[in-house]
């Protein structure tokens, strides 16, 4: 197995365990949790990909530079949100705030 | 030199998987945020592995010191409960219905990659962080400058969202 094949495994079992805590997680802070998990595996695949091939090495590190930003970004604005739904129904759990209007 | 960078691959990927598994199967959400640090403290010596120290350094300022700290004020401001806010249990079904959602992109990806092999070198080559900068200011100009935007954006968004009236209590 090529060495790609094995950063590419790893990534892949990265995005799996976000996935599959978006399923299950039952409060606003853990979905965020497994949504970081599953930006880090693309970026781990991204950088992989860009170092291991013939493909422009700059442009894979600062796509991945990119991400991460973006996902800092995402962060602080969910962030906010959790702290406005916490607020208004005093709970951050996604099956208390499923109705749209009381 | 080869065997150490096998051994090394392992140990990242252990803590890799124990990180990611302790994120999504904790009940407490504290001790989730332990395991996504650990899951990213293991990106990073994998972004080492392949030769990209800055990307190692950026993972770490910018995910572990910055994103895991907004992480933990979201716990913090949310009156987490007492036990864990994931105690309870979920019916069979959500169980079912994630595995399934999990394991179609998994098998699909996964015959994929395993299918296709790109070319892969050995080693990487490390590209010297000048050259960075210089894309940075060069060719990846307009990127550069939007993500400053959207993160002013997204700072100034949070600000107004989270904003309370004085005497409004």
């Amino acid at each position: 197995m090529s060495a790609l094949t094995l950063y590419q495994i790893v990534s892949l079992v990265l995005l799996c365990a976000g996935l599959y805590g978006l399923t299950q997680r039952r409060s606003l802070v853990g979905m965020l949790i497994s949504v970081e998990l599953m930006l880090n595996g693309a970026g781990l695949s991204m950088v992989a990909a860009a170092q291991l091939t013939d493909f422009s090495a700059v442009l894979g590190q600062l796509g991945t530079l990119f991400v991460m930003g973006l996902a800092a970004a995402e962060a602080t604005l969910v962030l906010a949100m959790i702290v406005v739904v916490a607020r208004r129904f005093k709970s951050a759990k996604t099956s208390d705030i499923t109705t749209l209007k009381e | 030199m080869e065997v150490l960078a096998k051994v090394a691959f392992g140990v990242y990927t252990l803590v890799i998987l124990g990180g990611a598994v302790l994120a999504v199967s904790s009940s407490s959400l504290v001790r989730a945020l332990v395991g996504l640090i650990t899951t990213l403290i293991g990106v990073a010596g994998m972004y080492l592995l392949l030769a990209t120290p800055f990307m190692a350094f950026m993972q770490l300022l910018i995910y572990v010191g910055a994103v895991s700290v907004l992480i933990f004020f979201a716990v913090m401001l949310t009156h987490a409960e007492k036990g864990g806010d994931e105690a309870g249990k979920a019916p069979m079904k959500t169980y079912v219905y994630g595995l399934a959602a999990t394991m179609t992109p998994a098998a699909l990806l996964g015959w994929l990659v395993m299918k296709h092999p790109a070319d892969s070198m050995a080693v990487p080559v490390e590209v010297p962080i000048k050259q960075l900068g210089e894309g940075l200011l060069g060719s990846y100009f307009l990127p550069f400058e939007l993500i400053s935007v959207i993160l002013m954006v997204a700072m100034s968004g949070a600000v107004l969202l989270t904003w309370e009236k004085r005497g409004k209590k």
